[in-house]
């Protein structure tokens, strides 16, 4: 597919990138870059920063969150240190990931979310120390705001969703294993919560 | 096709530095430095000082120009800025305010 712009290998931005249309980004950003539509980031692409799109392929590198409003594909080059949020994720074999993923929702932003955040935590307000708890000890980064809304809704929200992205993603499938015995049996999990987050640290080292 | 292309609706802000060759069609503010041909089209914003091997303008430019071979506003282009290049051509039509220096 053609982008309407593009930022070449050689190229080094500082500051940031944002407006409408697609955007191939083949050498380097060192800003925010949030467009209205698709992203694409090249095997030899830094971004340290935010990214935000419609579909987001990352084949680079990125330390920052990356918000897709249809889905963010990391490919089997791409390394991302930061959260990622989209309907539908896709991690390819060899791809690094260190952050949580939540495949969910369809917002722009995971920051302006609050009708859908608000919508999805009226169920089971039980669940939420508890999982505010392994989000920062699985993570230990991410605004408190962020984190606890978002496993929150993932824990019962979209179950489909994220079971789907467990199925190719080991950040997802680690974070749904540790919400699964939660859901069972309601209050244990203040306990059950720093195990969880050991065994997430020990996947992620294993990586 | 060229190796950075900063197309309509999307807007660069800061630093732009690169090797290779640039069309803009959209927003650059800042700085913009290539060592190839820098090319602003007629739907161009440029708020930014510009160093490029050569510039060909049709949009608007507001910002000194710095091209080491040759820069020409073609007509519909408008500048504001002073340019130093060792060739200017400016089209009919096309609005210049600013100084030359043509190293001479």
């Amino acid at each position: 597919m053609a982008y309407a712009s593009v930022i070449g290998s050689s190229s080094v931005i500082r500051g940031n990138v944002r407006g409408e249309g697609s955007l191939e980004i083949l050498g380097r950003v060192e800003g925010d870059v949030g467009i209205s539509g698709d992203l694409s980031l090249g095997p030899d692409a830094v971004v340290v920063g935010t990214l935000s799109g419609a579909r987001i392929v990352i084949g680079g590198s990125v330390q920052g969150d990356v918000t897709g409003t249809e889905a963010v594909v990391i490919t089997e080059t791409g390394r991302v240190v930061g959260d990622l949020t989209a309907p539908r994720i896709g991690m390819s074999e060899g791809a690094l990931v260190r952050g949580s993923v939540r495949s969910e929702g369809g917002a722009p932003s995971a920051r302006s979310s609050s009708a859908r955040s608000t919508e999805v935590r009226a169920p089971a307000p039980i669940e939420r120390p508890a999982l505010r708890s392994e989000g920062r000890g699985s993570e230990g980064r991410g605004s408190e705001g962020r984190g606890s809304e978002g496993r929150g809704s993932d824990g019962r929200g979209s179950v489909p969703n994220s079971a789907q992205a467990a199925n190719f993603a080991p950040a997802a499938n680690s974070a749904q294993a540790a919400k699964a015995p939660a859901k069972k049996a309601p209050p244990p999990p203040v306990i059950q919560a720093p195990r969880a987050g050991a065994r997430a640290r020990k996947r992620m080292l294993k990586r | 096709m060229a190796g950075n292309v900063v197309g309509a609706g999307l807007i660069v802000e800061g630093e732009f530095t690169t090797d290779e060759e640039v069309v803009i069609e959209g927003t650059v503010r800042g700085t913009l430095t290539t060592a190839e041909s820098l090319s602003i089209g007629s739907d161009g914003v440029v708020e930014a000082d510009l160093r490029a091997l050569s510039v060909v303008l049709a949009g608007q430019v507001t910002g000194n120009v710095t091209a080491n071979s040759r820069v020409d506003i073609q007509a519909g282009g408008r500048l504001i800025g002073d340019v130093k290049a060792g060739r200017l051509t400016i089209a009919d039509g096309a609005s210049f305010r600013g100084n030359v220096d043509m190293d001479v």
